[in-house]
């Protein structure tokens, strides 16, 4: 038994829904209306194949080489005592290089024996990058375009990439829920946050 | 016999209609945060503090903790409904939870949570009253070597427990010791992987890394999944209830988690996270033993009620315990904690012994505020889960919408600088990539909350024998934790290999059966 981490079991569709009330009202905007889909599998049992099995391994190899670079060559000031500021980083650098280099010998393994079907195929890249971009928007614009806008731009886009196409509607709630945020923060709790160019219009 | 006079002042002074408001508007926000996913007591209590700069620090201090059991209460809610756990306490809770939501169950799992939780806030506030100066010995006992002893075992009980691979689970656990060292080395001064950027020098922000891996990581995955993704509307709340099947099964893990929680909340830096998967681990193997004796099948993996009593209850009962060393030594083990140090001082107030003799009265009120506020929450968390239970009907786009829009709200308001968003983008990139691969994420904010305490014991256990490693293992107590750790390290090794031989078995026939 594993405990597979935070993401939601394919049982549900199973589950017994004793009283299938009302189709929820916005049932356009769910993104998840087909009945037969293909449960997706559990990533955290699931075995690396194919090209992408080596992401988390490389990921591992940069970032203990980093941690190496550091403990090298971080100087520790004269007076330091001894383990020095270098000693951890170097023993964690080093861990993840052990790490990597096993998760590489089970990967080449799994070559061996694997049957080569790509174990990513349930990844869809459209939505992930438009929430991406939506974020990265947001981040570079917050502070010209103040809260209310940034904030409301950023849930529209999220909204739009997990299928919401009530365009009007969205556009309503994510000024809303934007501006109550802005409201509720600066008076409720005092913290300001920032008015962009509205401040100097209004 | 003192104490319990001292608790009954405090009882009296907390009972003022006033300090009632207090406690009242406390566990209100701290449920309210606790459900908004991102939004954990520690960042409320840090909002809290410009705003109550004026009020007395008895008043202040109620409604810190009520924020505090709130947000334990709270958590327990959207962990359940939502599979977003509010704060890293809650994780455990999770697991079983939410597949209890989905196979219908959710008024069973949050009846036995909000229950479990008033039972372990109970207890666990009693037994700090009652026994926090043979608590505070104890605690007085560990040097820095029996610290760095605690954090090893924390970090391999964490591997072992949470992960179902072994290898991805060290490798979670090691980013985060990664994430952790960014930052200025409190040891030296000396700056570490700052990469020019003066806004890393402070380190990676336990907010950061708490929302980027949990709530936007978990954002942007749902997105890849697509049409893969777990459907809500599925999930049934319904008031919650307990009935005579659940409860027999449920007040022992309640009181198991309790006996846990109150163990290592006043351990500093075993935090919640520690007892609620050692107690989620515990009922499991019970579960197991009692499916072998019994033949009364083990739910655990399609939603065990135990899965759910047990770390909620540890959960509550730690925040309890957590109040020992914070009041006790002035030693925060929670991030909750740390921020109501950085109260107590700005009250001009050094948590300690000497608090216990000086301002004995707002302590005993706080402790007995702690009781009332229980109470409190048993009353809004009971019949109102349905209310909370609304988030459900919100449409799946407005409701992740709305996370990220908490989430870089979240993190915006720690130190209004965009800098930390883009340092808030970078680790939700690589909470999508772990979540993706199957990597487990919490043994990562184990690794970045307490990296940097075990490497601090470490080098002054170091530097206080001037180099000799032999302090680690000098003492009774670290040398049975290192034993426990070799234990836990061993055990779920053994379990891995014979499951990947049965695996294996298995796999051999398959083929052979299709062909």
């Amino acid at each position: 038994m594993t405990t597979d981490g935070v993401d939601g079991k394919p049982e549900v569709r199973e589950a017994p829904a004793p009283e299938r009330t009302e189709v929820p009202e916005h049932a356009e905007a769910a993104g998840t209306a087909g009945a037969e889909e293909a449960p997706a599998p559990d990533p955290e049992k699931a075995v690396w194949r194919g090209p992408t099995a080596w992401v988390v391994p490389a990921l591992l190899t940069v970032l203990g080489l980093v941690g190496v670079w550091g403990g090298l060559t971080i100087e520790a000031p004269p007076n330091a005592t001894r383990p020095g500021p270098g000693a951890f980083p170097a023993v964690v650098g080093v861990l993840l290089l052990i790490t990597a280099a096993c998760m590489a010998v089970v990967n080449l393994r799994n070559r061996a024996t694997g049957d080569g079907t790509p174990s990513l195929a349930w990844f869809e890249g459209r939505p992930v990058l438009l929430v991406l971009a939506g974020l990265v928007v947001h981040v570079a614009l917050l502070e010209f375009l103040g809260w209310l806008l940034a904030g409301a731009l950023l849930f529209w886009t999220v909204a739009y990439a997990f299928g919401a196409r009530a365009h009007l509607r969205d556009a309503t709630v994510a000024l809303s829920v934007s501006a109550a945020v802005q409201v509720g923060f600066s008076l409720g709790l005092g913290l300001s946050l920032p008015g962009g160019f509205l401040e100097l219009v209004l | 016999m003192d104490t319990l006079i001292d608790l009954a002042g405090g009882l009296a002074a907390a009972l003022t209609p006033q300090n009632l408001v207090w406690a009242f508007l406390g566990v209100l926000l701290g449920t309210a945060v606790g459900v908004l996913p991102g939004m954990g007591s520690a960042m409320a209590v840090a909002l809290l503090l410009p705003v109550t700069f004026r009020l007395d620090p008895t008043a202040a201090f109620i409604l810190f903790a009520g924020v505090y059991y709130g947000g334990m209460f709270g958590g327990a809610t959207t962990s359940i409904l939502l599979n977003t756990p509010g704060q890293a306490s809650s994780i455990a809770t999770t697991y079983e939870g939410h597949r209890m939501a989905l196979t219908g169950r959710a008024a069973q799992a949050l009846g036995t949570a909000v229950i479990g939780s008033f039972v372990a806030s109970v207890i666990g506030t009693m037994v700090v009253a009652l026994f926090a100066p043979v608590m505070v010995e104890f605690a007085l006992n560990f040097g820095p070597g029996e610290y760095f002893a605690l954090t090893v075992f924390s970090f391999v009980a964490v591997a072992a427990v949470v992960s179902g691979s072994v290898v991805r689970g060290i490798a979670s656990l090691l980013i985060g010791l990664a994430i952790g060292m960014v930052g200025i080395d409190g040891q030296s001064g000396t700056a570490r992987f700052d990469f020019g950027s003066s806004s890393l020098l402070d380190g990676v922000d336990i907010v950061i890394v708490t929302v980027g891996l949990l709530a936007l990581g978990e954002v942007l995955y749902i997105a890849a999944r697509g049409r893969s993704a777990p459907n809500f509307a599925a999930i049934r709340a319904g008031r919650p209830w307990l009935g005579r099947k659940d409860l027999r099964r449920s007040w022992k893990p309640w009181l198991r988690g309790t006996a846990l929680g109150s163990a290592f909340g006043p351990i500093p830096g075993s935090g919640s996270e520690i007892p609620t998967f050692l107690s989620l681990g515990l009922e499991r193997k019970l579960a197991e033993r009692r499916e072998r004796r019994t033949g009364e099948r083990s739910e655990f993996g399609r939603g065990a009620i135990e899965g759910v009593a047990g770390p909620e209850s540890a959960n509550n009962s730690s925040a309890a315990g957590t109040m020992v060393p914070l009041l006790g030594l002035g030693l925060p083990t929670s991030a909750t904690a740390a921020i109501m140090l950085a109260a107590f001082q700005q009250y001009g107030l050094q948590p300690g012994p000497v608090l216990f003799e000086r301002n004995a009265d707002l302590v005993w009120t706080l402790l007995a505020s702690l009781l009332v506020g229980s109470v409190m929450l048993l009353i809004i968390n009971l019949p109102f889960a349905p209310l909370w239970a609304k988030l459900l009907k919100l449409p799946k786009p407005y409701l992740y919408a709305g996370i990220s829009l908490f989430s870089v709200l979240a993190v915006y308001a720690i130190n209004t600088s965009v800098v930390h968003l883009v340092i808030l983008l970078a680790i939700a990139l690589v909470g999508l990539g772990m979540r993706t691969f199957g990597v487990p994420v919490a043994p990562a904010l184990i690794g970045v909350v307490l990296g940097p305490i075990a490497e601090t014991e470490f080098r002054r256990a170091l530097a206080a024998s001037s180099g000799d490693p032999a302090i680690l293992v000098s003492s009774g107590i670290s040398i049975g934790l290192y034993a426990l750790v070799v234990m836990a390290a061993v055990i779920p090794l053994i379990a891995h290999l014979r499951r990947r031989r049965a695996d294996r078995a298995a796999d051999v026939r398959k083929p052979a059966g299709l062909v």
